[in-house]
């Protein structure tokens, strides 16, 4: 055994946690080192003081006096159910808002988008201008009349879905 | 009655019950605080103060621990607390703290008087790291055993045994040239 390892040991060794042969192999060391022998008595001197410690009572009418303390907190007294539930209540109810919250936003149908003939064409990439052109460069009136009210109608209705 | 009534009836805001309970902690509660600050009506106010702490925190106590750990707990972190702020307020320096050369002398020349040498060991213990001097005054002057020291302090059983080993290193490194060496 070296002597650095009779250091770490000998804090155990004084608590009486040492296994057998731990503490065996301890004491034969101690025994035939000078150094490790100083250490040991140091350490039983130190823990010597400090175990004999001796404490005071503490001061009369301790119950009395701490009874008086309690009576002028009355105020922070334990919570009763009541309490410890309205001051849980306000978080408890924010977890429950969120969490419907979050609900509603999973669950509800995603609504569909329906595009006008213009932006259908703009987003395939096409210029919607030829078709208008093929529009008001009908030559015959009432066909003309008629394109433009079935665009109109066919705008609308996409606007209200 | 059995000790976890005590505490439901307390909780209940039965001060009788309370009563209980700290006529049977008081004295320990009481040299918990004195190890730490030495003085006698300080330790008694702390004392006081930790049961007002417990009665008002009982709502937060769970009964799956034990009611004597939780309290010493509260014990522990409180004078802590006092302690750095005296500290704060009286801007304690370390120099301050350090033993004089006077104190040492006659330490040395006083070697057998033992309650000179409780004296330095005990400035001495206030000079160590906060860890350190916690863990000595729970063994060592309180004689809790490992697994309460776990349990207060929160830490595993392992760091309680590699801590108490440092701090007594430690410790016997400052005290050591105020003990009579038997092999000068």
């Amino acid at each position: 055994m070296i002597c650095k390892k009779v250091e770490k040991l000998l804090s155990g060794y004084f608590d009486g946690i040492l296994e057998p042969e731990e503490k065996e192999k301890l004491e034969t060391h101690v025994e035939s080192c000078s150094l490790c022998q100083e250490k040991r008595r140091e350490y039983q001197i130190m823990l010597e003081i400090l175990r004999k410690e001796e404490f005071p009572e503490p001061k009369p009418y301790f119950w009395e006096r701490l009874q008086q303390k309690l009576k002028e907190k009355e105020k922070y007294l334990p919570l009763t159910l009541g309490k410890r539930w309205s001051t849980r209540a306000i978080p408890v109810s924010l977890i429950i808002l969120l969490l419907l919250t979050a609900a509603l936003l999973i669950f509800l149908p995603e609504k569909k988008v329906e595009l006008s003939q213009t932006e259908v064409l703009l987003l395939r990439n096409l210029n919607p201008l030829p078709e208008t052109n093929t529009l008001l460069e009908e030559a015959n009136i009432e066909n003309k009349n008629m394109m433009l009210i079935f665009t109109s109608m066919e705008e609308e209705n996409s606007e209200r879905r | 009655m059995e000790e976890k009534v005590l505490v439901q009836r307390s909780q209940e805001g039965n001060e009788e019950a309370f009563a209980v309970l700290v006529n049977k902690y008081k004295t320990k509660v009481f040299n918990l605080a004195f190890s730490f600050t030495r003085n006698r009506d300080t330790a008694d106010d702390l004392a006081q103060e930790v049961f007002l702490k417990a009665y008002l925190s009982l709502s937060k106590f769970q009964l799956k621990s034990e009611f004597g750990t939780w309290l010493y707990r509260i014990t522990v972190n409180h004078t802590k607390d006092y302690l750095r702020k005296k500290i704060k307020m009286k801007e304690i320096h370390l120099d301050d703290l350090a033993v004089s050369q006077q104190e040492e002398r006659l330490v040395k020349e006083k070697k057998e008087d033992e309650e000179q040498k409780r004296k330095i060991l005990y400035r001495i213990l206030d000079q160590l790291p906060e860890k350190y001097r916690l863990i000595l005054i729970l063994r060592d002057i309180q004689g809790f055993s490992y697994e309460d020291l776990a349990k207060i302090l929160k830490i595993s059983p392992g760091t309680v045994d590699s801590r108490l080993h440092r701090a007594r290193k430690m410790l016997r490194q400052k005290i050591m040239p105020f003990l009579e060496r038997r092999h000068p």
